[in-house]
């Protein structure tokens, strides 16, 4: 007997739906058109490329949750490495200054990079609030805006 | 190569396959959040600025759904050769995926294939390995019904056993 495709078809269709309704019944589906790297009860604040280079023109301190040696080759002028995966001992030396500030930006590698969601969670835990460049540091030198070379802010 | 040709031999092979993917749906289906994570860390559908997050969540949802569907109807027997060829198409899908985090040099850690919490397996070689084995199964399957005789048999109620010539 021949393959009806039909039936393959039928397949995936049933599961698109069936994963629809379990995505909206469930409880604990996700928003269609939002970002799953932001949880429930995430206080982040999400921006665009152009947005943060304002902020940057601002003022605001920049930080880097890329690991350090992406730092280190190059990164926004002025920002500070925070690396998600070194946190706590990056994270010593900023604090009187992060807590001083009011408008900071953290970024990472893009769109498909967590260490930004990570990095501002774990200094909103700490009570200091950052927004988080979506579009990570792709979107930066897409866009032509400076950036800084070697290991020094 | 009669045996090929064996339905057992068919039937044991997708119970197998099935139940690889029933197993592989299990967490991506409980936790659709951090699956979608993991399919955000591949970039191979976005998101992007281009194509926002919906074509990434969709897939998210949608995917563990066909798994776990196509892997019962594997294990029950039921529509066999067509639930291969989707099984066959994701399969095909995850080499791509996981070629193109391989080729862009995208350090996916949990390819997400069976597990979605915290660290997994990482998405490199070994997994294009195992998938190929995988896609090798779900090929034969579709591709090759078992032999008509045996198929006669297995289909008549109460006919289970293969006869001993089935050529």
């Amino acid at each position: 007997m021949a393959i009806r495709w039909s039936r393959v078809i039928a397949i995936p269709a049933a599961g698109l739906v069936l994963g629809l309704a379990w995505n909206a019944w469930s409880g604990r589906g996700i928003a269609l058109g939002g970002n799953a790297f932001l949880r429930q009860g995430d206080a982040i604040e999400e921006i665009e490329a152009r947005e943060a280079r304002a902020r940057l023109d601002r003022g605001a301190l920049f930080l880097d949750a890329r690991p350090r040696a992406f730092y280190d080759m190059s990164h926004v002028p002025g920002a500070f490495p925070l690396p998600e995966e070194d946190f706590d001992r990056s994270f010593a030396p900023l604090e009187d200054r992060l807590r001083r500030t009011f408008d900071i930006v953290v970024y990472c590698s893009g769109y498909g990079c967590e260490a930004s969601h990570v990095v501002a969670r774990r200094l909103a835990e700490k009570g200091i609030r950052a927004a988080v460049l979506h579009e990570g540091w792709p979107a930066w030198t897409d866009a032509g805006y400076p950036v800084k070379e070697g290991p020094q802010p | 190569m009669t045996w090929l040709r064996h339905p057992l031999l068919h039937r044991a092979l997708a119970i197998v396959l099935g139940a690889v993917f029933v197993y592989a749906s299990r967490e991506k289906i409980a936790e659709p959040r951090d699956f979608a994570r993991i399919v955000y860390h591949y970039q191979v559908i976005g998101p992007n600025a281009r194509i926002g997050y919906v074509p990434a969540n969709l897939l998210a949802v949608a995917l563990p759904w066909t798994e776990a569907l196509a892997g019962v109807l594997l294990i029950a027997g039921v529509w066999r050769r067509e639930a291969a060829t989707v099984v066959a198409v994701l399969l095909v899908t995850f080499l791509v995926a996981v070629g193109w985090t391989l080729y862009h040099g995208i350090d996916v850690e949990n390819c997400g294939c069976f597990t979605v919490a915290g660290t997994g397996r990482r998405a490199g070689l070994g997994l294009l390995l195992s998938d190929l084995a995988l896609l090798a199964v779900a090929a034969f399957l579709a591709a090759a019904p078992p032999g008509a005789e045996a198929a006669r048999a297995e289909a008549s109620p109460g006919a289970l056993t293969v006869p001993a010539s089935h050529e």
